[in-house]
């Protein structure tokens, strides 16, 4: 591998990201979700190495791998991490009614950050449907309820709505521009200035120039004087500007911190999927979605031929 | 937002987690729990065996383990392992022992890498209690008895053989009764 990206200096997005532009080369076919390639690993997360979709366990039999990335591609396949709630019978019925529903309906790959159109089952408009265009400014639940939620400022009117993307009044989600931020949450747009949430309602998809690679937009986002809905500055928000708040507000902050929190190990643990889990998990559902995505693009396919 | 935090990965502990965490009051306050934690997970790895109270056994152990299957996972060229390490280990020869000891022994473990085990109490018992924290494959002597009962050993031979003759005593006499009931009949 001659491309060397120094990955300390990196957050753990960042640098999964990166990973990305190792896989493609150009004479490589642009299958984005299977990785054929060894994937060195040094990046923060840990990943294991990759080497193909059918890696041998143990007893030497071929064990079906699904690729590192889709975890952030599907964070809603993995359970709530709260002990209390975990019920293995559950989550894989819940399993199989994610799949089920997404047979039926595409549910694209999207991050915070990405323009989204959303079009719902509405008795109560003039043609049964409405649509919504807005930014995803932060994504949640596990299982059937994952959610997210779309901003927009229609006529000076700051609008969001929260969709669950598995409900049955979905009728359609189209990702129009798939990019992502610096942030995992972009609650800070509420108050922001309102250039930064506005988009046109009839925004039409955009192409993406490197199908292999979802970019991060490094765009440093403005916000309004105070007062604020929330304390930014205790945040660690690389997505605003320099907030430009007297000392006193960064002492505050400085105060109440809790620094001991990064070191603290059993805390990570108990927010998280462990590593082996995930890996079963996806492992169960990878084929399923790569399946669906293949019919999908025949489907497609065979569409544009009957329009010829 | 209840979703999994993806920016790290963790091995699966194989001992049981509880879903909280024990606070322990010290003057710094949370930061104070985690030094004093510290302090037993670096003991714990200097000395491979210490005996303390079992509340902070049962917390230190979930950390200790976490420690070591970080370190083997990542490796120690892995920034945020080390960064962790650092602030476990306050000895820092520690460190090096953390990653060129403890990970080879643990590589291939499919069982916890520590051992909590209940120590004496004192009576009238009104407190949780002391507890032995070790890591496996230490130097010393096992501190639990052997638990094997193998088949070749005198006693077992012996109880084996009575057994077969009892049975083939109990036998002998089912047969003899179910004869004597025909031969009456």
């Amino acid at each position: 591998m001659n491309n060397k990206i120094n990955r300390d200096s990196m957050g753990p997005i960042e640098s999964f990201y990166k990973s990305h532009i190792r896989e493609s080369q150009p004479h490589a076919e642009a299958v984005r979700k299977a990785t054929h390639h060894p994937i060195e690993t040094s990046d923060e997360a840990g990943e294991r190495p990759v080497s193909s979709q059918k890696a041998s366990n143990e007893s030497g039999n071929t064990v079906v791998v699904a690729p590192p990335e889709f975890r952030f591609m599907y964070p809603e396949f993995l359970p709530d991490p709260a002990m209390q709630y975990r019920n293995r019978l559950k989550e894989k019925l819940e399993r199989m009614d994610m799949l089920q529903r997404r047979s039926v309906i595409e549910i694209p790959e999207f991050y915070t950050g990405s323009v989204m159109a959303v079009t719902v089952a509405d008795a109560n408009s003039p043609n049964k449907f409405s649509r919504f265009v807005g930014i995803c400014i932060q994504r949640g639940g596990s299982g059937l309820r994952a959610w997210f939620i779309l901003r927009n400022v229609v006529d000076k009117q700051g609008v969001e709505i929260l969709y669950e993307m598995y409900g049955p009044l979905i009728h359609k989600i189209e990702v129009l521009r798939l990019e992502r931020r610096l942030d995992e949450s972009l609650l800070y747009l509420r108050d922001a200035l309102p250039e930064y949430s506005t988009f046109p309602l009839d925004m039409e998809p955009e192409r993406r120039l490197n199908n292999l690679v979802v970019p991060v937009n490094p765009l440093k986002v403005k916000l309004r004087p105070r007062p604020w809905l929330e304390r930014w500055e205790r945040q660690n928000l690389q997505g605003v500007e320099d907030l430009n708040l007297p000392q006193r507000f960064y002492d505050k902050a400085e105060k109440v911190a809790k620094p001991w929190e990064k070191y603290d190990l059993m805390l990570h643990y108990r927010k998280t999927i462990p590593a082996e889990e995930q890996e079963k998990i996806f492992a169960e559902v990878h084929s399923q979605l790569q399946q669906q995505d293949l019919k999908r693009k025949i489907r497609r396919r065979r569409g544009s031929d009957n329009d010829q | 937002m209840n979703q999994a935090d993806l920016s790290k990965l963790v091995s699966v502990l194989k001992v049981a987690v509880k879903p909280k965490p024990r606070l322990f009051s010290s003057p710094e306050g949370p930061a104070g729990r985690l030094k004093k934690l510290s302090a037993t997970v670096t003991a714990l790895v200097k000395y491979e065996r210490i005996e303390l109270n079992y509340p902070r056994a049962e917390e230190a152990q979930g950390y200790a383990e976490r420690l070591i299957s970080d370190a083997i996972r990542n490796g120690d060229c892995h920034k945020h392992t080390m960064e962790m390490a650092d602030y476990w280990l306050n000895e820092k020869q520690l460190v090096h022992k953390l990653f060129k000891v403890l990970v080879p022994r643990y590589q291939n473990y499919n069982s916890s890498f520590t051992r909590l085990i209940h120590g004496p109490n004192t009576y009238p018992g009104y407190q949780p209690g002391t507890a032995i924290l070790e890591l496996k494959g230490n130097p010393f002597p096992s501190l639990q008895p052997e638990t094997h009962n193998y088949h070749y050993w005198l006693h077992n031979v012996l109880l084996e053989e009575a057994k077969k003759e009892f049975r083939s005593a109990r036998e002998e006499r089912n047969a003899k009764t179910t004869e004597s009931v025909t031969a009456g009949i």
